[in-house]
């Protein structure tokens, strides 16, 4: 091992939260899902994935600003996110199914981007890319910084909102007793379809981060499942901070891994942290 | 204000509710005792609209409300208190409070609503910000009363209050429950609990096995051997 | 049985003359893979389809099975063919040491479970990348020899995984058809109930999983020369476990040769479209099907197939089974006939049961304490049950009564105090060794294993219990007892199909074929309507004439007055009283309890609001 210079080090760090930022942003929407609405949706991967190419076409060749893209992404993301809830409830679907069923949406998704953009690999050139902030020796790069200012906020609204509003009650009551939320007069059916718009639209604005921040190849939506899930359980589900928290959690762990010892070593950090947690309190991990 | 008219109701593959038939007046405190497993929660929740009733009519107010969605009950003016009190563990008791008047109408008076359970619940004062499942059992029970009361109901269906309390608590509880009805409001009890029932209740009926067996004003009921044969079993040992 | 066996042996010789048929290079390629992932398929399928444990680690094991035969080959020259015993010991070490770490812990079972796995797959994905057994840049096993079968180099690895396929395929089918399979299934339909009847269901998932990463790891150690250069990033990912998922489901979990099915399907559907636009429509139809059968067809396509076109099987017991064991009654052993079936009583203790109310105690709890997570819900019971009476367990809603029930069967673990069954402590061992010692039970909302029929619902206790029986013996007996319990005819159904008043009887029939000293029956009265209950009470004095001891929680008066020669009433997990029927009801506390408290005085009038502070 060698030990790094403060600087590095620090830039380690920093580099770690931005990475968690995004797992955070990504796990968001699973674990709501997971959470509230007992479906596991593997497919919210293959959702931002597409998110990044739509945001990759439109600044390519549209010259649309990235940021923009938004605008157009959250409501069509959301219309997607409705139509699954939608068949997922009308066919009542275990929790464990919509796993499968998500996971046979992942594969026609990926067919298709593999199908319009090939496996090559593309890369969004931005001009966010080009600038970057600076603080005493660390940078702070500006796509980077979207991607924190975006899963830090969303999450944070995400908590006040479930905390406080009268919405995000009656859908943690929905979640927690579904029969006496409606004899209260809580529509669990139409909260559930709003959620899941909603976490559809979450789906698509980690896209528009992985566009700014990443290559993008059709395979690599797999590879962001195993630490996007292990944030998610880490945080505890349905918890809105949880998969944020935990993926600074994470990404720090890596970061410093990579820095101190080599970066193949670091998804040991967090799968053994998840393995651990997962066999002294699985009670915690539960909705 | 509530008449319900033969109905059937299933509890898994069983039919648990066979040919029921009750009314509830307005401002009418009416009790349901039986046995255990003899329906009486099957019963209450039909009500509420958490069960699906298989056969015959429910009518609330000359509205038939037999095929109404189960979120719609709250508005029409059923709130249900049920077994085992059910509150949301995760959220605080004001929380708890506060969804109990979810409906756009009892949310207009929120506020006020909230005064008064406070009022009459003066022990969850304190509470207030705790969470729910952190109460003892007789708190529980009341902070799932007020919860009730917050939906602003003409009729609250109670589904086995005393069950799990204390029997000093259960007093105070059914204290309470008479001091609502007073207060203008239709109830509905259920309860296993019967001297206590027949003390508050001003007409009553006996479910036993499915089938309501009898029914008049609790003196009456006291008088009739049904309750010891359905409770006890003795008529049966002395025929034996 | 042996006609499927046959029929995998038979395929498998016709199989292994395409080698020498001289066909294009390309037709042994893709049954190489196909092979290969039936045998990868069916592996998984032993622990997660049979037993419902979804385990997303499969590529871990068969990556460490990988790893193995390319660290041996290329750095220790070692034989190819000897690697591959190896690769398969390595990986069945790794699944039962994660196996017994896992399966240790209680709430860790379906996604928990999966997630678990998964993570050991990264796990063990970064340790090899980062030791000397990769260690970045991949191992090259182009330079170890090939041995030759059959005609050519291509052909040795079409033959190994034919072999890998068959083993898997055979092992998958005496598995299905051994007892080792039926108890994997009920662990599938409802764990608890399994380990209460009997199953010994620690062992039986360890050894499935182990059984599964072994295969998995010999394959893999075929796999790694076939492909002769291997990395980590291409083994240990989520995809190789979603793709086994999804071959199996396809095909049909529940069945030994659903996941071959799926596999081939599969396989042959992606190598179909292998060129440019045909692929990604080859993945979308592969997508499409997914969601299509999960939707549809949950038990997949083998499975829809065999319920469609299934053969309705004899309605009773052949009557050689019923020479070679209607023998076996007269010369006094397990014996269902109900004269004799006092003798059966005896167990494994060996001593004869007695008939009636013969004296000595049966079971004894002395002090029992039972606490949920603060609630105290059993405080220091002492209760004694008579050999040969029953028992009437009485109180309110919440007084301790199912509890008491589930602790002396072992669903829960006491918290305090001790119980003796027939002189021997059964307080702090395992539920199925609970089961062993004669002690039955059913449950107030019954619990069938909804995924087999009411005969092999009722024959699992027999194969489990105190009398183990092997199947057919077990089958015959269960016979016996769905013609006592009345539901003979409807043998072949599943649970689902048959109403409450049947379901109930099934649990009689399934507690029964335990052939229990002590039958404990958890409100099994409630629901049914009053002719049901008189055909129920019936039956109960019919069981007690039998010779077996009844525990009997109930609600319904009138069957406890005409039941119990005792009873115990419960009231807040304490015992209350017992005695006779007639003078414990007759005492004014239980009278107290049941029709609660009259008040001391009656209501006054609405007092101002908040002037009572209540507790």
């Amino acid at each position: 091992m060698n030990l790094p210079s403060s600087t590095l080090l620090a830039q380690s760090i920093l580099a770690g939260i931005f990475t968690g930022a995004l797992y955070g942003l990504l796990g968001l929407g699973l674990s709501l899902s997971w959470g509230m609405l007992r479906q596991i949706n593997l497919a919210h991967f293959a959702l931002a994935f597409l998110g990044a190419y739509l945001t990759y076409q439109f600044s390519t060749s549209g010259g649309v600003d990235p940021l923009l893209t938004l605008l157009m992404i959250i409501p069509a993301f959301f219309v997607v996110g409705l139509a699954v809830h939608w068949v997922l409830t009308r066919f009542k679907i275990t929790p464990f199914n919509s796993l499968l069923v998500t996971f046979g949406l992942t594969i026609i998704i990926e067919a298709v981007l593999q199908w319009i953009w090939t496996a090559d690999y593309r890369r969004l050139e931005s001009t966010y890319a080009e600038h970057k902030l600076q603080i005493a020796t660390v940078y702070l790069p500006v796509p980077e910084l979207i991607t924190l200012g975006l899963g830090l906020g969303i999450s944070l609204i995400a908590w006040q909102v479930l905390r406080r509003s009268d919405i995000g009650k009656a859908i943690r009551a929905a979640a927690e007793d579904a029969p006496i939320a409606a004899a209260f007069g809580i529509n669990q059916q139409a909260l559930g379809l709003l959620l899941s718009g909603i976490n559809a639209s979450l789906a698509g604005i980690a896209g528009v981060c992985i566009a700014l921040s990443y290559t993008l190849a059709p395979s690599q939506i797999y590879s962001w499942i195993g630490v996007v899930f292990a944030c998610v359980m880490l945080g505890g589900l349905g918890r809105p901070m949880g998969p944020i928290v935990a993926g600074f959690v994470i990404g720090i762990s890596e970061a410093i891994t990579m820095a101190v010892a080599s970066p193949s070593w670091a998804p040991l950090v967090s799968f053994s942290l998840l393995i651990i947690v997962l066999l002294a309190r699985p009670e915690r991990i539960q909705a | 204000m509530l008449e319900i008219q033969t109905i059937r109701v299933a509890y898994g593959a069983a039919t648990a509710l066979w040919d029921v038939s009750l009314n509830v007046g307005a401002g009418e405190l009416l009790c349901v005792v039986g046995p255990n497993s003899a329906g009486k929660t099957t019963l209450i929740n039909a009500i509420a609209g958490l069960n699906r009733v298989s056969a015959g009519k429910l009518f609330f107010d000359g509205e038939d409300i037999t095929k109404l969605a189960p979120h719609r009950f709250c508005d029409r003016g059923i709130a249900l208190v049920p077994e085992g009190r059910r509150l949301f563990t995760g959220m605080s008791v004001r929380e708890n409070l506060e969804l109990g008047s979810y409906t756009a109408k009892a949310k207009a008076s929120r506020t006020q609503s909230l005064e008064k359970v406070c009022a009459l619940f003066p022990a969850l004062v304190p509470k207030l910000e705790n969470p729910a499942g952190s109460l003892s059992g007789g708190q529980q029970q009341m902070v799932a009363i007020g919860r009730a009361l917050m939906a602003q109901p003409r009729l609250l269906l109670l589904d086995e209050p005393s069950l799990g309390l204390a029997p000093s608590i259960v007093l105070d509880m059914f204290k309470v429950i008479s001091d609502i009805h007073a207060g203008g409001m239709a109830v509905l009890l259920v309860e296993q609990n019967v001297t206590m029932a027949l003390q508050v209740a001003q007409n009553a009926a006996v479910l036993e096995e499915g089938r309501i067996v009898a029914t008049g004003t609790p003196d009456e009921l006291l008088a009739q051997p049904h309750l010891r044969r359905a409770y006890l079993g003795l008529d049966a040992e002395a025929e034996a | 049985m042996k006609k499927s066996l046959l029929l995998v042996v038979v395929l498998t010789l016709g199989l292994g003359v395409i080698p020498y048929l001289g066909l294009p290079a390309f037709y042994q390629s893709l049954l190489y893979m196909v092979f290969h992932w039936i045998a990868l398929a069916t592996s998984w399928n032993l622990l997660s389809g049979y037993s419902g444990y979804f385990s997303f680690g499969h590529g871990a094991f068969f990556g460490i099975g990988i790893y193995t035969t390319a660290v041996l080959t290329s750095q220790f020259d070692v034989p190819f063919l000897w690697t591959l015993p190896i690769a398969a010991a390595m990986a069945a070490l790794f699944g039962v040491v994660l196996g017994v770490i896992s399966f240790r812990v209680k709430a860790v079972r379906g996604e928990l479970f999966a997630l678990l796995t998964l993570a050991a797959t990264f796990v063990v994905a970064t340790i090899v990348l980062n030791t000397p057994i990769d260690g970045g840049p991949g191992v090259y096993l182009s330079a170890v020899p090939v041995p030759s079968i059959g005609p050519s180099p291509s052909a040795t690895f079409y033959y190994l995984a034919l072999g890998a396929a068959f083993l898997t395929v055979v092992i998958a089918l005496l598995i299905y058809y051994a007892r080792f399979g039926t108890g994997l299934f009920a662990i599938h339909d409802d764990e608890d109930v399994a380990e209460v009847m009997g199953v010994p269901t620690f062992a039986y998932k360890v050894a499935a999983f182990a059984l599964s990463c072994a295969l998995a790891g010999g394959v893999g150690g075929v796999h790694a020369l076939f492909v002769s250069y291997v990395t980590t990033g291409d083994i240990f990912t989520v995809l190789l476990p979603l793709t086994v998922i999804l071959m199996s489901v396809l095909g049909g979990t529940r069945h030994w040769a659903g996941p071959a099915v799926g596999a081939t399907a599969i396989t042959i559907l992606l190598y179909s479209f292998t060129s440019g636009d045909s692929a990604v429509l080859g993945k979308v139809a592969m997508g499409v099907i997914l969601i299509v059968v999960i939707l549809f067809m949950p038990e997949g396509i083998l499975g829809g197939l065999l319920k469609r076109f299934a053969r309705k099987p004899a309605a009773g017991p052949s009557a050689a089974d019923a020479a070679r064991f209607g023998q076996a009654s007269s010369a006094g052993g397990a014996t269902p006939s109900p004269s004799a079936a006092g003798q059966a009583q005896g167990g494994p203790s060996g001593k004869a049961g007695t008939q009636g109310h013969d004296g000595g105690i049966l079971l004894s709890a002395r002090g029992v304490s039972k606490s949920f997570q603060g609630v105290q819900a059993l405080r220091g019971v002492d209760l004694d049950v008579q050999r040969g009476e029953i028992l009437g367990l009485l109180g309110p809603n919440g007084s301790g009564k199912s509890t008491f029930i589930n602790v002396v069967s072992g669903h829960f673990p006491l918290t305090s105090g001790s119980m003796t069954f027939d002189g021997k402590k059964i307080s702090g061992i395992g539920a199925h060794r609970i089961a062993g010692c004669g002690i039955a039970r059913t449950y107030q909302i019954p619990r069938p294993f909804a995924h087999l029929t009411v005969l092999e619902n009722v024959a699992l206790p027999a194969m489990f219990g105190a009398h183990q029986l092997e199947r057919r013996r077990a089958e015959f007996e269960a016979w016996h007892w769905l013609e006592f319990t009345g539901l003979a005819d409807r043998a072949f159904a599943v649970p689902e199909d048959l109403n409450l008043h049947q379901r109930k009887f099934l649990e009689f029939a399934r507690a029964l074929a335990a052939h229990p000293q002590l039958l404990m029956l958890d409100e099994v009265l409630s629901g049914l309507t009053p002719s049901e209950i008189d055909e129920a009470v019936a039956l109960i004095q019919r069981i007690r004439a039998q010779g077996t001891t009844i525990l009997f929680v109930e609600h319904v008066m009138r069957a406890v007055m005409a039941l119990c020669d005792r009873i115990v009433v419960f009231n807040q997990g304490e015992v209350l009283a017992q005695g006779l029927p007639a003078e414990v009801m007759a005492r004014p506390d239980v009278v107290a309890t049941y029709l609660g408290k009259p008040a001391e005085s009656p209501p006054q009038p609405p007092e101002p609001a908040g002037a009572r502070a209540y507790a």
